[in-house]
């Protein structure tokens, strides 16, 4: 497979599953803010780190603090603004660009449904949808990239380049979900004036964002705390977007694609470095107390980024 | 307001109308005439409408260069398809195959013994002297023999209804894509109606185009990698680029994925590097290779001329086609296939007049005013003098032009192109509008192949005689019908 094609391919998962997860924390953070006794910023803030714009929301809101406090101006902000890199807008945009590259690859189902994602986020339309029925707006977001990701898996080969694809969804997901809980357990674990419900309240939240809530609730029957919300989205090796199941599936994703015994291919670097990751989450099964959970998604953060960084050097033809 | 389709519909007088005769509808189209005659102006609005849509959301869309976001719009669209009937198309088919005989000959010679410039059929210095020679490529012979593996012929038809050449695309032509998505939709939007005329298919172009790449493969069929090469999807054309690739089931490639070592072209693949044996490329030849056509050029492929050259690779089209398809070249294809093939010419021309004959070009001179003058190294109806509409400047312009660079030059009386009826949304009314016809010929080393159909493109504005889709033109879907039962 071109090295090109397959660089479109990963970005192309990427781009959905990031599309997919903004709608999501962009939502329950919304439902989260209108039924919690927390200060507004301490809702939002977090949303807006996570999105690695801080920078940019500070210079767009020109000092004025208030900013911070206003969900609606940070939902604007990360969804349907156009300038702004990590908004939905944007990440739709970038997914159909990586898709559009490699048209002869992408089945042409997963394609148009891309496509009609692409032409309704740009549209009047959406914008509508936006202003006055804003869980329409979010919900529409996450069907229609869940379509296509059941699209690609339902109508595509299962070879190559849905491989390089899924490696792709899987990264960014591991990336996500480590980066939503390390940002939110450290706002909620430093809260000063701590109250029982609103905590509980905050990691119903989070669960939520992820979909995790059900799932959770099905393993854990007893309380809502941190410490049992980290353990569940780090390390649930049968819960789709926890860290440990996505790091394993990214491996076997890589694996599909360069075999361990194939020592002659390009690629041994990355597989040895995400196998060593996936090892070592496993390897963890101390409780994961204070500053553990912190300690341990920083290092998946930069690892996750180590990773793509050498694919791309060894399969995606980066310089 | 709902009318019945065909109600005030009147063809324009001097011109051809393909559907409706002095004397009433063309008895050859009754029966598809009278299942669209069906519909009312109502609702061949609302299925106008969702043809449209389904274009945009399927992508097939054309980037529009002058824009540089890279702003996609769809190719406007006329869901009234265009007839043609079996006995024109098999006239057109066998005039296409010899036309292509011909020009591959042709090809050939000026690129070996030169014989029909020796023979004084063509003068020389046409040939040589055209943009589109390649001196270095002479003595280089194709593998599987083949230059034209892919040609779109414009014709248009005349106020008698005489099918004639208006000009060869031996390059790159494009817009095949459309000719298979039209009819995607047609069979989506009136599929009874479709299914009543009784159309020959379109949708194994691209069987037949991956049949043709693989017999000129340099190494055996069976160990064959072919790949399109395109400019990248920032290209007008780059739908057609992945439409071609995907219905292909070939890899789309663009130059940076390729490379050259011991003359042998390869692909960067995520197991390293894998050989490419056929190139079907959708890039300009001057982008090619760095090496051979534009030292300053950072695009393209170092060494694939060499490759070429070496036998080691088959491009598709070949480079050097220019100089056969060179407006100045044209009026001597008639001699060509005197000259090469021993038959009489099937097709008929336009009457042309070469700037650089000095008869011609005094001629040309004095009737500006009544010629329609194009430049031979352009396209896409741009570096045209519309004589008739052009002003007093405009013309000035042109004859200075031609004064200083004849070579340049080649005029012809302006063609009143037939017309069909097609459908105007703002009007919501049929009315006629002018058209030509691209129909698409491969040619393998077993001979040529006609497509039965082929773009047909429509001069929507009112009174223009433009088709090109960057300037106001759009497309039909071509029906061809099948022979018999043409009750």
């Amino acid at each position: 497979m071109i090295s090109r094609v397959a660089d479109h391919g990963f970005w192309l998962g990427r781009y959905v599953e990031r599309t997919e997860s903004t709608a999501r924390l962009l939502a329950t953070t919304r439902s989260l803010a209108l039924d919690a006794e927390l200060e507004p910023a301490a809702c939002w803030r977090p949303v807006v780190v996570v999105a690695g714009e801080e920078q940019n929301y500070a210079t767009h809101a020109g000092g004025d603090l208030a900013a911070w406090d206003d969900g609606d101006r940070v939902e604007a902000f990360l969804a349907i603004d156009a300038e702004v890199p990590a908004s939905i807008v944007r990440s739709i945009g970038a997914a159909r660009w990586n898709a559009r590259s490699i048209r002869e690859v992408v089945s042409l189902e997963a394609w148009e449904s891309l496509n009609e994602l692409y032409l309704w986020a740009g549209s009047d339309a959406a914008r509508t949808e936006f202003a006055e029925r804003r869980y329409g707006f979010y919900r529409r977001v996450r069907e229609a990239t869940q379509l296509v990701l059941g699209l690609m898996r339902s109508t595509m080969l299962h070879d190559e380049p849905l491989d390089f694809i899924w490696l792709g969804v899987m990264l960014e997901r591991v990336s996500q979900t480590a980066r939503i809980l390390d940002v939110q357990h450290h706002a909620y674990t430093s809260l000063t004036n701590r109250h029982e419900v609103v905590e509980t309240s905050l990691w119903i939240s989070l669960l939520r964002s992820l979909s995790g809530f059900e799932p959770f609730m099905k393993q854990h029957r007893n309380k809502v705390d941190a410490l049992a919300v980290a353990d569940f989205l780090i390390r649930e090796e049968r819960f789709p977007r926890a860290i440990a199941y996505c790091v394993h599936a990214a491996y076997q994703r890589l694996a599909a694609i360069r075999p361990p015994e194939a020592v002659d291919l390009p690629g041994g670097v990355t597989l040895a470095r995400l196998r060593a990751l996936d090892d070592l989450i496993t390897a963890r099964t101390d409780e994961l107390r204070g500053n553990a959970v912190h300690e341990l998604l920083t290092l998946v953060v930069d690892e996750t980024h180590a990773i793509c960084e050498s694919l791309g050097k060894e399969l995606l033809g980066h310089a | 307001m709902t009318a019945p389709l065909f109600s005030g519909y009147a063809p324009l007088s001097g011109t051809f109308d393909e559907i409706l005769a002095v004397d009433g509808p063309r008895p050859t189209f009754a029966r598809v005439l009278d299942a669209l005659d069906r519909l009312n102006t109502d609702e061949l609005a609302r299925l106008q409408q969702l043809a449209e849509q389904a274009l945009l959301q399927q992508g097939v869309t054309f980037s529009v260069y002058s824009d540089n976001r890279g702003t996609e719009k769809i190719f406007p669209f006329c869901l009234v398809p265009r007839l043609v009937a079996a006995a024109d198309f098999a006239h057109v088919e066998r005039g296409l195959e010899q036309r292509l005989r011909a020009l591959g000959a042709f090809l050939d010679d000026v690129y070996g013994d030169q014989r029909i410039l020796a023979a004084g059929v063509i003068p020389a210095e046409m040939v040589l002297g055209a943009v589109g020679y390649q001196p270095t490529l002479r003595g280089v012979k194709p593998p599987g023999g083949v230059r034209i593996h892919i040609a779109g012929v414009d014709l248009i038809r005349d106020p008698e209804g005489t099918w004639r050449v208006l000009e060869d695309n031996l390059r790159t032509p494009s817009g095949v894509s459309y000719v298979v998505e039209n009819r995607t939709i047609s069979k989506r939007v009136i599929p009874r109606i479709l299914d009543r005329a009784r159309v020959h298919r379109v949708d194994h172009y691209p069987t037949k185009l991956a049949e043709t790449l693989r017999a000129v493969s340099p190494r055996s069929i069976d160990d064959t990698s072919a790949v399109v090469l395109t400019p990248g999807p920032y290209n007008s054309a780059y739908f057609e680029h992945s439409f071609l690739a995907r219905t292909m089931g070939l890899e789309l490639v663009t130059a940076p994925d390729l490379f050259v070592d011991g003359d042998v072209v390869y692909c960067k693949t995520t197991r390293g590097p894998r050989r490419v044996d056929v190139i079907y490329r959708r890039t300009d030849e001057t982008f090619l290779d760095p090496e051979a056509f534009r030292p300053d050029s950072v695009l393209g492929v170092r060494g694939l001329m060499r490759a070429y050259a070496a036998g080691n690779v088959a491009l598709a089209n070949a480079p050097g086609n220019g100089v056969a398809d060179d407006k100045a070249v044209y009026p001597f294809v008639p001699d060509m296939i005197r000259f090469y093939l021993g038959e009489q010419p099937i097709l008929a021309q336009v009457p042309t007049f070469v700037c650089a004959r000095d008869d011609d070009r005094r001629y040309v001179l004095e009737h500006l005013d009544q010629l329609v003058v194009k430049a031979v190294d352009e396209a896409g109806g741009y570096g045209m003098l519309m004589g008739p509409q052009a002003s007093a400047a405009e013309r000035a312009e042109f004859r200075a032009r031609i004064e200083a660079t004849p070579r340049r030059y080649i005029a012809q009386h302006r063609v009143e192109l037939s017309t069909c009826p097609t459908w105007i949304g703002d009007g919501k009314q049929l009315a006629p509008r002018r058209v030509d016809l691209r129909p698409y010929v491969l040619t393998s080393p077993s001979g040529p192949w006609v497509l039965p159909g082929g773009l047909t493109r429509v001069a929507l504005v009112d009174g223009s005689y433009v088709v090109n889709s960057s300037q106001g033109g759009g497309s039909k879907d071509t029906w061809v019908l099948k022979s018999g039962g043409a009750i």
